[in-house]
């Protein structure tokens, strides 16, 4: 890492933090795809939502819900090569892993994986090109976010990513872009904070070199 | 479902309501006052005014272009598969999605919140059409679930409690749910996800439309906006023809103030950029169909108002109900119509037309807290002055203002008239210097604070005799007087006469002054209040003084902001100005002209409040002279909310006395809680209101002007 990333990773460490994002750091890929089964793991089994017929469910949760038996992670983004990495590591915890049909399981699944294309320090924000449906699907349908990010894309503002957002939105193509800035909250009962309404109930940022 | 008060009576019994709701009361008092915090801490991140100042310039550069902004959004986003449309009027902005409906063989539509289709009543009319409309916005679904409208541009269901959003979840889902919010919120997500599957068409607004690249972008912290441009294979925006902006660095730049603004947020949690229809997995031909809806209705006359195009600016950020002191009593049902709050007042008159806005557009106090932090910049309560005058000239005006406005057209006959009063008075008072006065002589009721009696003789009667004589003076300064000082309170005025005198200052007071004009103005009379400006400019020979000085924070910021822009075009446009210019309040001449300071004073220790008068503190952002001149010849004792309007507000105590009073009461509990036993003010308006209050309650808390305290401990 230069000396010159330092400063705004930890400025966007600061200000995610504040806005009840998880950041963490790995050495590489491989490390960041070890940390998202874990997240998995570790998070309360996927409330269904919807009915999904022919899904097994689990045990009832805690808003009296069904439960999917089986966790899901769902990595549209990554690279056939890195997919299956994470496949293999899914597989050895019997997690399912997919790259499509996303539209399959919109009564929730566990979690989304994605990359970040930049990253806005002075709020805490990721950019993330979701163009594709899938991946969009990935970042709103699952409960646990996951967006990787590395950390030379982070910029100090939203003014020094104005070039940027341009050239995406600028190609022959139609495009879609979505800034994240923490998990979906609401306030919209007495004020009071609530988060995952409609969105993700966490998300987790992993910074990764270069 | 959606109500604008019909008439007074109707509408102060409506008030009565808002005013008993208890929950509600509690919830928007401290709403109020968290809000404050929270804003003043996120903004300290980024320079606010500056911020402001750029949303300002270039929205009103944007309003100027918009056919040309629109024809090159249009251009791009239909290269990348959109279609836009174009409607003029809110009839036809709710056809063409109709239309589209009906092509799509729609049935079940997910909304994500929208002003601009609360402002087309759109779900009316698809709701005609057989369709199934489902509001994904949480606070937009609780307040469906009960036909009502929201009370609030940003959190539409804050006037509810847990406990009734409870029962309406309980019956909409038809099993029983208990007041946990965090459950709650649960149980719209479940609910809710099923009807973004079933959608076959989704309908959003948009916060910004960028013409150079075609894109829309939405701001949202639940995530159903994503959800609502995803899931359905339609997605239609629906869009004010003001939020088209040239760049992205426009809506880059707005983005920093409107989530600060509207929750204290940095950034919301999710901005959808949203350029031309992508591909769907869920349709089996993958085609997207995304429309762009762009509405008129009335914008595109606004932006050629030299005055109210600043209308557009409005980034419906909400925060201009959040400042609101009477917002804060009475909740946004009773405080606009669709739109909420300062802007609702202004919008309901251009969108929704005169019936909508003739009495709403009386009930602001005119305090500056919206314009002090509005994200466009806009002078809100100036525009709402503007709306009466032009409901006055449309509609004519009553009897009692248009005797008034008569009246004071001449200055010898609301003099004599004033003399007369003060006999006329005498059997009223009982001995006490309490009583009603003018221009609140004309009219209306009060209980909740005992009046002041006209004063036995006014200031310019005992000029003569109190006339200092400075031989060699420093300084020259001519006192405005203003009404209130001049005929109720000469005692001010003297004791600033004998501060000056003391420091080697020379006092004048022409006597052809009159009535700053500022009353009239709020009523919306201004013919009447031009003339007043025109015969004071003219009876101050600036050029002579070092300074113009009222005691008055009311009349100062009155000459100091609207003269200039009154007397524009006059031919003695220069004297008016230069009057202006030289018009100072009290505090900032003793403490930063004269730089008086501890050492001039001695200081007894007696523990003394400030009240913050709304014309001084934001009229001409004074803040740190009187508190600093209070810390030199007293004791300061710092008390909740100094800035907050104690409710006088000139006319509107009288025309709203129930509100008044409740706004008097809160900075009445502020300063019992403080336990000063003097409260000082830079304006002879809040001295009646708060001396009235507190004699009323039998507090033992003394309220004079600030010059009071300083005359009494002159070195
Ligand atoms: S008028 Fe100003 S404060 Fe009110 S909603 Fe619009 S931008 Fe916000």
């Amino acid at each position: 890492m230069t000396e010159s990333t330092q400063p705004l990773v930890d400025a966007f460490k600061e200000k995610a933090a504040l806005v009840a994002a998880q950041v963490s750091e790995a050495a590489d890929l491989k490390e960041a795809l070890h940390r998202v089964v874990q997240i998995c793991e570790e998070k309360a089994p996927c409330e269904l939502l919807a009915p999904e017929p022919g899904t097994k469910s689990g045990p009832l949760s805690e808003n009296k819900l069904p439960t999917r038996a089986q966790r899901i992670i769902a990595a549209p983004g990554l690279s056939a090569e890195d997919f299956a990495v994470l496949e293999k590591a899914c597989e050895a915890k019997g997690f399912l892993c997919i790259r499509g049909g996303l539209r399959n399981y919109l009564a929730g699944f566990d979690v989304g994986l994605a990359w970040a294309d930049f990253a806005v320090a002075a709020s805490g924000t990721c950019a993330v090109p979701t163009t594709d449906e899938e991946v969009r699907l990935a970042t709103m349908i699952c409960e646990s976010s996951v967006l990787l990010l590395r950390k030379s894309a982070i910029k100090p503002d939203l003014a020094s990513i104005a070039q940027r957002l341009r050239e995406m939105q600028t190609t022959d193509n139609p495009e879609y872009t979505t800034f994240i800035t923490g998990p979906s909250r609401t306030a919209d009962i007495e004020r009071v904070l609530a988060i995952g309404v409609h969105g993700p109930l966490e998300l987790h940022v992993i910074l990764l070199e270069g | 479902m959606h109500n604008a008060p019909k008439n007074l009576s109707s509408y102060h019994k409506a008030l009565h309501e808002s005013l008993e709701n208890a929950f509600l009361r509690k919830a928007l008092d401290k709403f109020a006052v968290d809000y404050r915090a929270s804003r003043a801490n996120i903004f300290k991140d980024v320079p606010e005014r500056e911020l402001i100042a750029q949303i300002a310039a270039a929205k009103d550069r944007s309003c100027k272009r918009m056919d040309e902004l629109f024809q090159q959004f249009k251009k791009e986003a239909e290269k990348r598969g959109a279609k836009v449309h174009f409607a003029q009027t809110a009839a036809e902005a709710n056809e063409i999605i109709a239309r589209i409906a009906q092509e799509n063989k729609v049935k079940k539509i997910i909304k994500s919140k929208s002003m601009t289709a609360e402002e087309t009543l759109l779900n009316h009319r698809l709701e005609q059409d057989g369709l199934d409309v489902t509001e994904t916005d949480l606070g937009e679904w609780i307040i469906q679930i009960r036909n009502e409208p929201p009370s609030h541009m940003v959190m539409p269901a804050i006037h509810l409690s847990r406990d009734e959003v409870a029962e309406d979840f309980s019956r909409a889902t038809k099993e029983k749910h208990g007041n946990d919010i965090g459950k709650l919120v649960k149980v719209a997500r479940r609910e809710l996800r099923r009807k973004f599957i079933e959608a076959d068409m989704g309908i959003s607004g948009a916060n910004f439309a960028i013409a150079e690249t075609g894109t829309i972008a939405i701001v949202t912290n639940e995530g159903n906006g994503r959800l609502v441009s995803t899931l359905p294979k339609v997605h239609v925006a629906l869009i004010g023809i003001d939020k088209l902006t040239p760049t992205l660095e426009e809506a880059l730049t707005a983005l920093l103030v409107l989530p600060r603004n509207a929750t204290s947020q940095r950034l919301t949690s999710y901005v959808t950029w949203i350029g031309g229809a992508t591909a769907v997995t869920g349709a089996e031909d993958g085609k997207k169909e995304v429309h762009f809806v762009f509405l008129d209705n009335g914008r595109s006359g606004l932006a050629k108002d030299p005055l109210f195009s600043q209308v557009l600016r409005c980034v419906r950020c909400g925060a201009c109900a959040n400042v609101c002191p009477v917002y804060r009593l009475v909740g946004g049902h009773k405080m606009g119509y669709i739109y909420i709050g300062a802007i609702g007042i202004i919008l309901s008159y251009f969108f929704f037309g005169r019936d909508k806005a003739r009495v709403l557009a009386q009930n602001c106090v005119g305090c500056g807290a919206c314009s002090d932090i509005c994200a466009g910049g806009i002078d809100l309560p100036r525009l709402i002055c503007e709306i009466r005058a032009r409901l006055n000239d449309e509609e004519g005006v009553s009897t009692e203002i248009s005797l008034l406005s008569s009246v004071m057209k001449s200055r010898t006959l609301f003099h004599t008239l004033l003399k007369f009063a003060k006999f006329a008075q005498r059997p009223l008072t009982g001995g006490t210097p309490f009583i009603r006065h003018l221009p609140q002589m004309f009219s209306g009721e009060h209980g909740f604070k005992a009046l002041p009696a006209l004063a036995p003789a006014s200031f310019r009667e005992r000029w003569e005799t109190i006339r200092p004589n400075v031989p060699n003076p420093q300084r020259r300064v001519a006192l405005f007087a203003g009404c209130a000082q001049d005929f109720i309170y000469p005692e001010q005025l003297v004791a600033a006469v004998r501060l000056l005198a003391a420091h080697n200052v020379d006092v004048d007071f022409p006597l052809e002054q009159s009535c700053c004009g500022l009353p009239l103005e709020a009523m919306g009379q201004r013919a009447v209040a031009a003339d007043l400006a025109r015969q004071n400019a003219k009876a101050f020979d600036s050029v002579r003084y070092d300074a113009i000085l009222t005691l008055c924070a009311s009349c100062a910021s009155h000459i100091r902001h609207a003269y200039p822009s009154i007397l524009g075009t006059d031919s003695d446009a220069f004297r008016a100005r230069s009057f202006s210019e030289k018009t100072t309040d009290f505090s900032s001449f003793v403490h930063d002209v004269l730089g008086l300071d501890a050492g001039h004073f001695v200081n007894k220790g007696q523990k003394v409040c400030y009240h913050a008068s709304c014309h001084l503190c934001r009229g001409l952002g004074v803040r740190d002279a009187p508190r600093a001149l209070i810390r030199a010849s007293a004791e300061y004792v710092p008390a909740a909310e100094e800035e907050l309007c104690c409710g006088f507000g000139g006319s509107y105590s009288v025309k709203f006395p129930e509100i008044s009073a409740q706004l008097l009461d809160k900075k009445l509990e502020h300063y019992a809680a403080a336990g000063a036993s003097r409260l000082v003010v830079d304006c002879p308006g809040c001295v009646m209101q708060l001396r009235g209050g507190a004699t009323k309650k039998g507090m033992t808390l003394t309220v004079t002007h600030l010059a009071e305290l300083l005359a009494e401990n002159i070195k």
